[in-house]
């Protein structure tokens, strides 16, 4: 491996592979990712694969907004020999409590002011976008049609392959075991596969965000938390959009290839690094899926796994620098939506590192929130 | 090497090849066998006094090529079909090669089948000269195969059906219809576990979950890194079993 680097970027999923992509294009040379298994391996190849920007807080909601323009046109920007899958059926979000269906209605006052064309429906209207939707107890939902699904394997790695045609070196299988700083500045970070030297450190390593933070004595304000999910045998498609119901905890979609994937959040899940599948796992998101879309109690379960969020504490990303160490940034506490946002954070990103106009405020992520309790606290995450 | 791909080297082979002279005078076992394994029925089978009684029954079996006559009848009761009958002498530019056979449909005299060598890799298509049943209680045939004299000692194996091209045609994962060329394919790239190459190409997504192709993705693997099978990095083994319905786990059924 390299000895010297210009970027460091600690991690292979989706936000890494994308800070990656939009550093080289943007002409850095000299980039290495550092992955401790394989690509896509931690939470972004283990995600629910939905793309929405239905929203509560404006900062996810744009991120999530112009993502969906970047996820529309990737394919062809990124020269993809395959197919990222981007299928646009929409997001239907259905409200069963009051308490909800008011939270619904400012989250979609957001989302207008932000041009994104939420529409607040009946249930009826969306029994018609989703026949085998239950109506019982349902209040209305709200339906953005150009939300959607996109495969994050596919999405990974056609960052991938776009950024190794422009020079950024992929050391997977490596570990980052120490980062060397000098005087408050990062000068070196240390792998099993020995050191590397670079003033440039990017931490895109998602729950281990916070490890990585503490090698510098940092303390960062995430939290790791299981989240579960699962997969079913493919079907023809009868479900355009993703379903999700907060009140259920669920969120239910149908891939283009066919199968349907589901999680329920779930409240008492502690906060630690376990990724074990439960079997009570299976037997909560059965009931709420078969509740919502009873239909679907015909299907058959192929495959169970779990994954782990970066929770932060007002489920917003922290984009920033590390106080401790100059030219260490953290990219990480997505909340569990990080591969729909990651598009446009990377740019966000990049544009603040190289100096130049940011699209949007990027201290709206920044560290000092935190220590200011400056919190807006993001109702929409499953 | 042997160990790690299955193929035994061109240094193996050496150690239970006869010499020049005794292969060009007729009919001649080789007796390709590697592992030290509780096993002897060669022994038992030859009449000729030319496969040694072994003084444990762990060892190698030890050939006198002198005192084989290559009748064959060792061929037939190996149970590992490690031996072949090889002659040299059958032609000015073939030779026979006599190969255990115990696949159905058994070849037919006069028919051409592909000569495959100890790796499987086709040398070519030969003629069945004779086949020979081992008997009622013994299903090994021996396939008599007529074959270009320099490969007497090649080839080692034959497949019925023709030429083929068969990583364009084997599928490797029958759920979600991948074949072995596209599983290849990523190899060559760079995609370096089944954990990689399931999430590009979706082999072992399927209602199988990679019952069939996990193992056959980590042998070709294993023999593009040269590493034993078992040292392939195997992805995590999920839940269910098998597919279950929704239903069922709702406690509706």
């Amino acid at each position: 491996m390299q000895k010297v680097a210009n970027v460091v970027i600690i991690g292979g999923g989706i936000i890494g592979c994308a800070v990656a992509y939009e550093l080289a294009v943007r002409g850095v040379k000299d980039i290495v990712v550092i992955e401790k298994q394989y690509l896509s391996s931690g939470a972004t190849g283990r995600c629910g694969a939905g793309v929405r920007q239905q929203w509560g807080t404006e900062t996810n909601a744009i991120l999530a907004r112009d993502s969906v323009k970047r996820f529309e046109g990737m394919n062809e920007e990124l020269e993809y020999d395959m197919d990222i899958e981007f299928k646009q059926g929409g997001y239907l979000m259905v409200s069963h409590t009051q308490a909800e269906w008011n939270q619904y209605k400012k989250n979609v006052a957001v989302q207008h002011s932000l041009g994104i064309p939420t529409k607040m429906i009946t249930p009826q209207e969306a029994q018609e976008i989703v026949p085998h939707l239950n109506l019982n107890g349902l209040i209305g939902a709200t339906f953005c049609h150009s939300d959607g699904h996109a495969n994050p394997f596919h999405v990974v790695d056609a960052y991938y392959k776009a950024a190794s045609r422009l020079g950024v070196k992929f050391e997977t299988y490596t570990s980052v075991t120490g980062i060397k700083r000098e005087k408050g500045i990062v000068t070196s970070v240390q792998t099993s596969k020995g050191d590397i030297a670079a003033s440039l450190v990017i931490n895109a390593s998602g729950y281990a965000a916070g490890t990585i933070c503490n090698m510098v004595g940092f303390e960062l304000p995430l939290y790791p938390q299981r989240h579960q999910a699962l997969v079913t045998e493919p079907v023809e498609p009868c479900q355009g959009p993703m379903v999700i119901s907060l009140h259920h905890r669920l969120y239910c979609q149908q891939t283009p290839h066919g199968s349907f994937i589901m999680g329920v959040g779930d409240p008492n899940e502690p906060k630690d690094f376990n990724i074990n599948s439960s079997w009570e796992f299976l037997e909560d998101v059965a009931r709420q899926a078969t509740t919502v879309l009873p239909l679907l109690k015909n299907l058959r379960v192929v495959r169970q796994w779990s994954g782990l969020y970066d929770m932060s504490p007002d489920a917003n990303p922290i984009l920033d620098e590390v106080p401790e160490a100059k030219g260490m940034w953290v990219a990480a506490g997505f909340s569990g939506h990080g591969f729909m946002v990651a598009p446009q954070t990377a740019v966000l990103l990049v544009q603040k590192i190289l100096g130049q106009e940011c699209f949007m405020p990027i201290e709206r992520f920044g560290l000092d929130r935190f220590r200011a309790g400056n919190l807006v606290l993001e109702s929409a995450v499953v | 090497m042997l160990n790690k791909t299955g193929v035994p080297t061109a240094e193996d082979i050496k150690t239970v090849s006869p010499s020049e002279e005794r292969l060009i005078k007729g009919p001649v076992a080789i007796i390709e066998c590697f592992q030290e394994i509780p096993c002897n029925p060669c022994t038992e089978a030859c009449k000729q006094g030319a496969i040694q009684p072994m003084e444990d029954i762990n060892n190698l079996p030890k050939l006198d090529f002198n005192n084989c006559n290559g009748c064959g009848v060792c061929l037939s009761r190996c149970p590992g079909l490690a031996i072949f009958i090889v002659d040299a002498s059958y032609s000015d530019k073939e030779a026979i090669v006599r190969i255990p056979y115990e696949y159905a449909p058994v070849p037919q005299v006069g028919e051409k089948v592909v000569g495959l060598n100890r790796a499987g890799e086709e040398l070519g298509s030969f003629e069945v000269h004779k086949v020979q049943s081992g008997g009622q209680k013994n299903k090994t045939y021996t396939i008599w195969l007529v074959v270009p004299k320099d490969l007497v000692m090649d080839v080692r194996g034959i497949r019925l059906g023709g030429v083929r091209h068969a990583a364009k045609e084997t599928i490797v994962c029958r759920c979600e219809d991948i074949t072995l060329d596209e599983v290849k394919s990523l190899i060559s790239q760079g995609y370096r576990t089944i954990d990689e190459i399931k999430r590009v190409i979706r082999a072992g997504m399927g209602p199988c979950q990679g019952r069939t192709c996990r193992m056959l993705i980590a042998q070709e693997l294993a023999k593009v890194y040269g590493i034993p099978v078992g040292d392939v990095l195997m992805p995590t083994f999920r839940a269910p079993v098998k597919p279950v319905k929704l239903g069922t786990f709702a406690g509706g059924e």
